[in-house]
């Protein structure tokens, strides 16, 4: 379904990303992890259509997506769970979620989006609960529900996330992950971020190490959490101190 | 005939590149990032990963050769640290040093998972009791196919040092079914059945894989005929990493290539470049998801063809033809490499000078293949005592049975045995052929 060749993105002169390739099939759920810094939020980015001047080749359902710009990425199907949530603060969340819809209210797409409104809250029926409320006043928890839920209200085939588990509460982001693999249950995409490698690998079929910009690693996400430079990675020591007394 | 993985083995070919460029990626920047050789030999060319942005792009990196593995003996080409490693293989080099390679929990897991498909296709079940008879040389490929049929669930007689005849015992009296053994010693075992005068209808055997040698259709057809049994051919390295990583299927049309795990190129030996498709040249390999041990473009030696077009079994997996001879000075006695170096080497550490005149011959007896090697007796080998001669001999032959893992014999030979006729200084091969 998406599938990445040779990504090259630049801050300036800083190659952020360097050679990536990667692919999303359809109905697989994907993780990339990665330490901060490694790129994987550029890498989103330059899918979405929020950073130009990427080199290499993103295509989604073999259509090229250079020179797009986001919205009409986002007609094609990929919609973005962004970091940080990014949610629009005074509105209420009823709003927000007909935010995601935008596109599709240009379109007259009344009578469905109604139904997918059903449908969220009924994925997040805490949202239910606080339609009427700012999105701001909603906790860490439920405001990432609510990112989602606005994401899902693109009508996307493929869902991207970055770190939807930041900051929240260890429960808080099983609930997230659970819910992301009832959406795959159901049919969706999905490429996720993650810094909680462990979580990410748990829900995913296959999974990515991103490396200063590059893929060190890949393979079925089961093989991956068991791989010891993963869980060098995830638990941050270096290879110094697995080395001691060793070599 | 079933698929062992059809998820892998049958994937779509676009995907499959995709596939082979991800891992190739993954893997040149683990390499280039953990192991200084391949660092080294990429900067000297003044490459980085980071270029290789097609699977062609591969022909740009340098090759990696037998010698690469002695020269950073013993851990220079580990990837790893040797904390995640956890099997440590020891096999023939070219060279003084031998090769040593290293396997984590998930390669050895690789192995297992392209052995048992390997088998599978070979119609291998869990119903069958597998009996592994190779030479010591291939004792490495002993334990990988123990672990493959074990993953399959057969009854596994894992390899076992006998001599032929004690291997024979255990093959009827254990009715095994599926024998995996190279072609030098499957010949022998059909000898030996029928000098035991052995009805060959008495053996349970259904099945014969041979290893390590490239098909003899001869030997197959008489094995067929005369056994009533299978043959299938897989073909694997013995000095790194293992077996199987091409089968045969139940179409016989070439060996399928594990394309998951292992990136096949074709080459010219003589200038390294790609044949056209289609065409005879040298097999080079390089490992996608192997951790521990990475192959970048390694030369095998081995002489193989790329089959064109689709295979009717539904593998979409490459199929190579596996040609007789070698493209380097390695021969094979019963699927175990030799070279000529390593016995110079050997005798002259042995004897502690190295006599000047010297011959290496394969030879077969009752079927049976073996190194003989003769010395010239001049005075620095000759001893007025019949006993001390013997004694040399006999400390020769058990040192080059032992280190090159096949049969040996010494002869002393005087002066005349050596002017006769030129011959080749390399090893010569003086089997008979197989007679169809």
């Amino acid at each position: 379904m998406l599938r990445v060749r040779n990504l090259k993105c630049y801050y300036g002169k800083i190659r952020a990303i360097n050679a990536v390739s990667l692919s999303v099939r359809p109905r697989e759920l994907i993780a990339l992890i990665g330490a901060n810094g490694a790129g994987k939020s550029t890498l989103l980015q330059a899918i979405c259509g929020l950073l130009p001047n990427w080199e290499g080749e993103i295509l989604f359902d073999k259509e090229s997506l250079q020179g797009f710009k986001a919205p009409a990425i986002v007609q094609r199907g990929i919609s973005l769970v962004p970091e940080g949530r990014l949610l629009f603060a005074p509105m209420t969340v009823l709003d927000n979620l007909r935010l995601g819809a935008y596109l599709r209210y240009r379109k007259r797409d009344h009578q469905r989006i109604g139904e997918d409104l059903e449908s969220v809250m009924e994925l997040f029926p805490v949202l239910r609960e606080r339609a009427g409320q700012p999105a701001g006043t909603l906790s860490g928890g439920e405001q990432q529900m609510l990112a989602i839920a606005r994401a899902l209200m693109a009508r996307p085939r493929l869902l991207l996330l970055d770190e939807p588990s930041m900051g929240l509460a260890p429960f808080l982001v099983r609930l997230i992950l659970d819910t992301l693999v009832q959406l795959k249950e159901q049919g969706m995409t999905i490429l996720l971020i993650e810094q909680n490698a462990r979580a990410a690998l748990q829900i995913a079929d296959r999974g990515y190490v991103l490396e200063n910009g590059q893929i060190v690693l890949d393979g079925a996400a089961a093989d991956l959490l068991a791989d010891q430079d993963v869980k060098r990675a995830y638990l941050g020591k270096d290879y110094r101190e697995f080395y001691e007394g060793r070599a | 005939m079933p698929i062992w993985n059809t998820g892998e083995e049958c994937l779509d070919v676009e995907e499959r590149a995709q596939m082979q460029l991800e891992r190739l990626q993954s893997t040149l920047n683990r390499a280039y990032k953990n192991v200084p050789y391949y660092r080294n030999r990429l900067q000297e060319k003044g490459i980085e990963p980071s270029q290789i942005e097609a699977l062609v792009d591969l022909q740009q990196i340098p090759f990696t050769a037998r010698e690469d593995f002695s020269d950073n003996y013993p851990y220079g080409l580990f990837a790893v640290p040797l904390r995640d490693v956890v099997r440590i293989h020891t096999a023939q080099g070219s060279a003084l040093k031998p090769t040593v390679s290293g396997f984590t929990k998930p390669d050895l897991a690789v192995w297992r998972e392209m052995v048992a498909r390997a088998l599978y296709a070979s119609g291998v079940s869990k119903s069958d009791i597998l009996q592994i008879d190779v030479d010591p040389g291939l004792i490495n490929w002993g334990r990988a196919y123990k672990d493959g049929a074990e993953a399959i669930e057969s009854s596994v007689i894992p390899l076992t040092i006998l001599t032929p005849e004690k291997q024979l015992m255990l093959l009827r009296d254990y009715k095994t079914s599926v024998l995996i053994t190279s072609h030098s010693a499957a010949k022998q075992m059909m000898h030996l059945v029928f000098r035991a005068n052995l009805n060959p209808n008495e053996l349970a055997l259904k099945t014969v894989i041979l290893v390590g040698e490239p098909p003899e259709v001869a030997i197959q057809e008489r094995l067929k005929d005369e056994l009533h049994v299978k043959t299938w051919v897989h073909y694997g390295l013995s000095e790194v990493p293992g077996p199987a990583l091409a089968f045969e299927c139940e179409a016989r049309q070439g060996l399928h290539v594990s394309e998951d795990h292992f990136f096949p190129e074709v080459v010219d030996p003589a200038t390294g470049r790609a044949v056209p498709e289609g065409e005879a040249g040298e097999l080079v390999l390089t490992t996608l998801t192997t951790r521990a041990f990475p192959l970048v473009r390694y030369r095998t030696g081995d002489r193989v063809r790329l089959v064109p077009g689709t295979c009717p079994c539904g593998r979409s997996l490459s199929r190579i033809e596996w040609l007789p001879s070698r493209t380097d000075e390695m021969r094979v006695i019963r699927g175990v490499k030799v070279n000529h170096q390593q016995i110079l080497y050997l005798i002259e550490r042995t004897l502690g000078f190295l006599p000047p005149s010297h011959r290496f011959l394969i030879r077969s007896e009752d079927l049976r293949d073996f190194l003989e090697v003769w010395l010239k007796v001049d005075e620095a080998l000759f001893s007025d005592e019949v006993k001390g001669m013997e004694r040399l001999c006999l400390r020769l032959d058990r040192e080059l049975t032992q280190e090159l893992g096949v049969p040996v014999k010494i002869r002393l030979k005087e002066e005349g045995s050596f002017q006769s006729q030129p011959f080749s200084p390399l090893i010569e091969d003086l089997r008979q052929q197989f007679p169809g």
